[in-house]
C-alpha cells in the first residue's frame, strides 16, 4: 500500500513552526480588519468629495454676488450669500433686455445678464412637456412590444430584438442631416413635436431592452394561468404582468425622462426660438453671449441640475433593481 | 500528524443565531469521519471551521497541538471539495487542478507530474484542456476531486459532494471515494444528509441536530445503539418504527406493554431495564427486525391489520396497523398478504430499542 | 392595417396563428417608430451623401458619386478630427473603466453609509451635459476659476493659468468632465457583474491557498470579463459620438485642439451648410459604430 500522504519536511500541519502561531494570525487578522475599514472609509470619502465638490462649488458660486465671485483666490464659501441671482432668473421675463437696460436689470450681478435670460423658464416648460410626452409614448409603444418579445414565441422574434438594439448604435449626429431636411421641408422646424419624435428613437430601444430583461425574469406560468382563466394576451399584459413589473417601469420612466430632459444635440438642431427651445439649449446660449454674469450662469446651471437630481435620488432604489431583475440578487 | 480537535467550540452569528453549540470532537489521523444530519444542523459550519472559512466564535480548534483558530485557509494544509464543485469557469481543467499547487509555489514540473497523475487516476486525462462548462456533472465532480487530491493535504474535506449527481453515479462514486481514502491515507471529513452514504463510508459518524452533537460512534454503534430517537430515526431505511407504551418488570423479566401487545425483552437487553417498572417509554423496532413464522411465541408477538403491501424486489414492505399505529416492516415474500388481513409477526426481542417517552434518550445505551 | 381582400386576409390568418398575430400587433408600433426615425435617416443620409448639397444654392444638387467621401479622405481636417476623436476616446474609456472598477469594488462591500455613497454617485449621471459643461467651464476659467484658485492657494502655481485655452490641456480637461459624468453608469454595470460571482469560487480559492490579491486576479477579474466588455464597448460608442461638451466648453477650439468628428460634422452641416459631405461623414461614423457593436457582440457571445 503506497503511502501517498506526505507533509512538507520540517513543518507541522499548518506549515509553520509551532510556537507563536496563535498570536501571529490573530494579530494579523485584526490589523487586516482595521486596514480594510480604513480603505473603505478613504474610498467613500474620496467618492463623496469628487462628486460633491464641483457641485458644491456650483451652489456656492450661484449664491455669490458678481463682485464677490470674481475674487482671486475665490471665496469658497460666500461671505454674503445672496439669492438675487435666482430672483433675476424668475423675473427675467418681465422686461425686455437691451444693451441699455441689461446693466441695470440685475442688481446682484451689477453687470450683465444674457439676453436670452427670459427664455429660461419657458424653456424649462418645454423640456418638461417634451420629456413627459416622450415618457408616455415610450410606455405605450414599448411595453406591449417588450411583453411580446419576452413572452410570445413568434417568427422573427430574435431578429426583432437585435433590430431594436442595433438602432441605438446609430450616433445621434447621423440622424441630424436627414432629419433636418425632412423637418424643414415639412415646416416643422421650430416645433417641439419634432423633438418628441426623435427622442423616441433614442429612448425606445433602451426602454424595450430593460423591459424585456424584466419580463423574462417573471415566471411564464402566470401567463398560462391567466390565459386559461380567460384573458386575452392584452389583458394578461395589463392585469397580470404590468403590476408586477413596477420597478422596471419606474426605471424606464426615469431613463426616458432624464434622457429627454438632458438631450442637447438634437434640440440644438431642431429648434430655433424660445418657442421650442429646451432648457439645455437656453443654458448653452448663455455661454456664447457677450460678457456674462458668472453668478447668474451658475444659478441657472444649478436650476438645471436640481430637478434631475431630485428625481434620480427619489428613484435610486428602482434603478438598480429595475435593471437587474432576472439577474442575481445583491 | 493530522489530528483535529474541537474543544468547546461554538459558532455564533451577530444576529444571535447559534449554528454550533459546544462542540467537542476529536478526529484522529487518517480517520474517515462523516458529519451527518438534516439541513441547518451545523455540519457544514463545522466543516467550514476546519477549513478556516468560518471563524470559531468560542472555544478552540486544534490541528495536532496548535491552536488554529485564526489561521487563514491558505495557511492550513486542508483541501476541500464543494457541493457545487466551485470550479474556476475561466480556467481549463488542467489549470483548475494545478491552481492550489501554483499558489503554494510548487515547481512547474512537479505540478505537471502531479496533475497528470491525478488526472490519470480519475480518468480525466482526455479532459485536461477543456473548460468546466464543457463537462458533465460527473466529470466536474472528478475535477473537483482532482483539485483537492493533487495537493496531498493533511486533511481532506468534502461538503455533500455527491448530492448533485444522479442516483447510479452516486453509488459508484461512493466506492471511489472509499478507495481514495484508503490509498491516500489521509484524514477525511465528509458532510452529508444521506444516511446511507454515512453508513457505507464512515469510520465514525457524528450525528448532529440544531447545532448540537447527538451521538458520535462507528456506523455499527450508531445503528445498533442509537442514543436517542432522533439518531434512531435518522439512520435506517425505512425509518425505525415507534410504539408508545409502558415497561412492566417482574423479577428478571422486563416486558413492554401497549394495549394487547406484550413484548418480553431478551435477557441482555432486559437486564439494563430492571427497576424501570411503570416507566413510560417509546419502543423502537426496526423494519427488518421481524420475522414471519408459523407460530410466534407469546412474548414476541406483534399483531396487526395489514394496511398496505409493497413488493420490493426480493422482499415486501408491509404496512401494519398495530394498536392503532401504522408501522412498516420488511419481510420475505414467502407469504402473500392482502389489505385487511390480520397477521402476527415475530419480533426479534434481542434488538428492541427503548427510549424514554419524554427525553427520548435511549434507556439501554 | 392594410386593407386586404377576403382571400388574402384569410390566407394571412392561416399562416400566422393567434399568438403570432398578437405579437406582430404588439410590436408594430415600435417597429414603425424605429423604422421611421432610425432606419429611414440612415438610408436617407446614405443617399444624400452622394450629392453635393449646399443650402446656399438649394437648386443645384449635382450627383457626385463618391466625391464627397474621397474629398473627406484627402482632407487633413478630417483626419485631424479622427485622431482627436480616437485620443479622446482612449483616454476617457480607460479612465472610466479603471475608476468604475474601483468604485464597484468599494460598493460591493457592506458598510454603513453605503447607501449614501451610491446615491451620491448617481448625481453626475443625472445632470444634463450642459450643466456639466457649465460647471467645469467655470471651474476651468482662466480668470476666476476654482481650479486656478485651488492650485494657487496650495502654492502649486504662482499665478493663474489658462486651462481650456491651452491646446495641450484641452482634450484631457474635456475628458475629465466626460469621465466625471460617465463613471456612475459604468460603476453600476460593473457592480452587477461583480455581484454575480458565486461566493464558493472565492472559498475554493481561499482553500487553494490564494491570498487576497491573487483571488482578485484569478477569480474576480476573469469572472467580470463580460461586464468589462459591456462597459468598454458602451462607453467607447458614447465617447466617439459625443458632442455636447465639445460644443459648450470649447467650440472645437482652441484651433483644432478639440476638433472631434462630431464637431466636424456639425460645422460642415450647419456652418458650411454643405449637407452632402455632412451626410457622408455621419454615415461613416455610423458605419464605424456599427462595426464596433458587431465586433463586441461577437466577442461577448464567444467568451461565455
Amino acid at each position: 500500500m503506497e503511502t501517498v500522504h506526505q507533509t512538507p519536511a520540517g513543518k507541522s500541519l499548518a506549515g509553520k513552526p509551532v510556537h507563536t502561531r496563535g498570536i501571529d494570525y490573530k494579530r494579523r487578522g485584526e490589523i487586516f480588519s482595521w486596514v480594510h475599514r480604513g480603505v473603505i472609509l478613504l474610498g467613500s470619502l474620496t467618492i463623496l468629495f469628487i462628486v460633491l465638490a464641483p457641485v458644491a462649488w456650483l451652489v456656492s458660486s450661484s449664491m455669490q454676488t458678481e463682485a464677490e465671485i470674481v475674487s482671486v483666490p475665490p471665496h469658497w464659501i460666500p461671505d454674503q450669500p445672496t439669492l438675487k441671482n435666482f430672483r433675476a432668473i424668475f423675473s427675467a421675463g418681465d422686461e425686455d433686455v437691451t444693451y441699455e437696460t441689461r446693466s441695470t436689470q440685475d442688481p446682484s450681478s451689477g453687470n450683465y445678464i444674457p439676453s436670452t435670460a427670459r427664455n429660461l423658464l419657458p424653456a424649462m416648460r418645454n423640456s418638461f412637456v417634451v420629456a413627459t410626452l416622450v415618457v408616455i409614448l415610450n410606455l405605450l409603444v414599448g411595453v406591449p412590444a417588450a411583453y411580446a418579445m419576452a413572452k410570445i414565441r413568434f417568427l422573427g422574434r430574435t431578429g426583432s430584438v437585435y433590430f431594436i438594439l442595433t438602432t441605438r448604435v446609430i450616433p445621434d449626429i447621423a440622424l441630424v442631416v436627414p432629419f433636418f431636411l425632412v423637418i424643414k421641408n415639412l415646416g416643422l422646424l421650430d416645433n417641439i413635436m419634432s423633438l418628441v419624435i426623435t427622442y423616441l428613437a433614442i429612448t425606445v430601444p433602451f426602454t424595450v431592452f430593460i423591459l424585456i430583461q424584466y419580463f423574462e425574469g417573471l415566471p411564464d406560468e402566470l401567463d398560462k394561468a391567466a390565459r386559461v382563466d380567460g384573458c386575452s394576451r392584452f389583458q394578461t399584459l395589463t392585469k397580470v404582468y404590468l403590476p408586477l413589473a413596477l420597478p422596471s417601469l419606474v426605471a424606464v420612466i426615469l431613463f426616458a425622462f432624464l434622457t429627454s430632459w438632458n438631450e442637447f444635440l438634437l434640440a440644438l438642431m431642431f429648434t430655433q426660438t424660445a418657442q421650442s427651445q429646451t432648457l439645455p439649449i437656453v443654458l448653452a446660449s448663455f455661454t456664447s453671449d457677450f460678457t456674462i454674469s458668472f453668478s447668474f450662469i451658475n444659478a441657472a446651471g444649478l436650476l438645471a441640475i436640481v430637478p434631475p437630481v431630485i428625481v434620480a435620488i427619489i428613484f435610486e432604489r428602482y434603478i438598480v433593481s429595475g435593471l437587474t431583475a432576472g439577474a442575481v440578487k445583491g | 500528524m493530522a489530528r483535529i480537535l474541537f474543544e468547546n467550540a461554538s459558532k455564533r452569528y451577530p444576529n444571535g443565531f447559534v449554528a454550533l453549540e459546544n462542540l467537542n470532537l476529536e478526529i484522529k489521523d487518517k480517520e474517515f469521519v462523516v458529519l451527518l444530519g438534516p439541513s441547518g444542523c451545523g455540519k457544514s459550519t463545522t466543516l467550514n471551521m476546519i477549513a478556516g472559512l468560518e471563524e470559531v466564535s468560542e472555544g478552540n480548534l486544534f490541528f495536532d497541538d496548535e491552536t488554529v483558530n485564526f489561521t487563514p485557509p491558505h495557511h492550513r494544509d486542508v483541501a476541500m471539495v464543494f457541493q457545487s464543485y466551485a470550479l474556476y469557469p475561466h480556467k481549463t481543467v488542467y489549470e483548475n487542478i494545478a491552481f492550489g499547487l501554483m499558489m503554494r509555489k510548487h515547481p512547474k514540473d512537479d505540478i505537471d507530474r502531479r496533475v497528470r497523475d491525478a488526472a490519470q487516476r480519475l480518468e480525466i486525462t482526455h479532459l485536461l484542456d477543456r473548460r468546466p462548462s464543457q463537462l458533465s456533472g460527473g466529470q466536474r465532480q472528478r475535477v473537483a476531486l482532482g483539485r483537492a487530491m493533487v495537493r496531498k493535504p493533511a486533511v481532506f474535506l468534502m461538503d455533500e459532494p455527491l448530492s448533485n449527481l444522479d442516483a447510479a453515479l452516486r453509488i459508484s462514486m461512493r466506492a471511489e471515494i472509499k478507495e481514495l481514502h484508503r490509498s491516500m491515507q489521509t484524514t477525511f471529513v465528509y458532510v452529508t444528509h444521506d444516511q446511507a452514504e454515512a453508513l457505507t463510508l464512515a469510520d465514525r459518524i457524528v450525528v448532529m441536530r440544531n447545532g448540537l452533537v447527538q451521538q458520535i460512534g462507528t456506523p455499527d454503534e450508531i445503528y445498533e445503539h442509537p442514543a436517542n430517537t432522533f439518531v434512531a430515526s435518522f439512520l435506517g431505511s425505512p425509518p425505525i418504527n415507534y410504539l408508545d407504551g409502558e415497561l412492566v418488570v417482574q423479577g428478571d423479566k422486563v416486558t413492554f406493554v401497549r394495549g394487547e401487545t406484550r413484548l418480553d425483552f431478551a435477557p441482555e437487553r432486559g437486564k439494563k431495564l430492571v427497576g424501570q417498572s411503570g416507566r413510560k417509554v417509546k419502543l423502537g423496532i426496526r423494519a427488518e427486525d421481524v420475522d414471519e413464522r408459523a407460530e410466534p411465541s407469546s412474548g414476541e408477538v406483534i399483531a396487526g391489520t395489514v394496511t398496505s403491501v409493497l413488493p420490493v424486489g426480493s422482499d415486501q414492505f408491509l404496512g401494519l396497523k398495530v394498536e392503532g399505529e401504522e408501522l412498516f416492516f420488511r419481510i420475505n415474500k414467502d407469504l402473500r398478504h392482502n389489505y385487511g388481513d390480520k397477521i402476527k409477526l415475530s419480533a426479534n426481542t434481542g434488538r428492541l430499542h427503548v427510549f424514554d417517552a419524554d427525553t427520548e434518550a435511549s434507556l439501554i445505551g | 392595417m392594410v386593407k386586404t381582400t377576403g382571400g388574402m386576409a384569410a390566407s394571412l390568418r392561416r399562416h400566422f396563428n393567434y399568438e403570432e398575430r398578437t405579437a406582430y400587433l404588439f410590436i408594430a408600433p415600435v417597429m414603425a417608430v424605429l423604422g421611421l426615425v432610425a432606419v429611414f435617416p440612415i438610408a436617407y443620409s446614405f443617399y444624400l451623401s452622394f450629392f453635393q448639397i449646399k443650402l446656399t444654392r438649394p437648386n443645384r444638387t449635382p450627383f457626385v458619386w463618391f466625391d464627397n467621401y474621397l474629398e473627406l479622405f484627402s482632407d487633413e481636417l478630417f483626419w485631424t478630427a479622427v485622431f482627436r476623436t480616437v485620443t479622446f476616446t482612449v483616454i476617457s474609456v480607460t479612465a472610466i473603466t479603471v475608476l468604475a472598477l474601483l468604485a464597484a469594488l468599494l460598493l460591493n462591500e457592506k458598510f454603513r453609509g453605503r447607501r449614501l455613497v451610491s446615491t451620491v454617485l448617481l448625481i453626475p449621471w443625472a445632470i444634463p451635459y450642459v450643466a456639466d459643461a457649465l460647471m467645469w467651464k467655470w471651474i476651468y476659467d482662466s480668470g476666476y476659476g476654482a481650479l486656478n484658485g485651488l492650485l494657487y492657494q496650495l502654492d502649486f502655481i504662482d499665478k493663474y493659468m489658462v486651462w481650456l485655452g491651452d491646446q495641450n490641456k484641452t482634450l484631457p480637461l474635456i475628458a475629465n468632465a466626460f469621465v466625471w459624468k460617465e463613471v456612475p453608469l459604468a460603476t453600476i454595470l460593473l457592480l452587477v457583474s461583480l455581484k454575480s460571482i458565486p461566493q464558493d469560487l472565492y472559498q475554493a480559492a481561499r482553500v487553494d491557498g490564494a491570498p487576497l490579491w491573487q483571488r482578485f486576479i484569478h477569480v474576480t477579474l476573469p469572472s467580470m470579463r463580460t461586464g468589462f466588455m459591456l462597459v468598454i464597448i458602451y462607453e467607447t460608442m458614447i465617447a466617439i459620438r459625443h458632442f455636447d461638451l465639445f460644443f459648450i466648453l470649447t467650440e472645437g477650439g482652441p484651433g483644432t485642439a478639440s476638433h472631434v468628428l462630431s464637431w466636424e460634422i456639425y460645422v460642415e452641416t450647419f456652418r458650411n451648410l454643405s449637407f452632402g459631405s455632412g451626410a457622408a461623414m455621419s454615415y461613416l461614423l455610423a458605419l464605424v459604430t456599427f462595426a464596433l457593436a458587431f465586433f463586441i457582440i461577437r466577442t461577448l457571445g464567444r467568451s461565455v
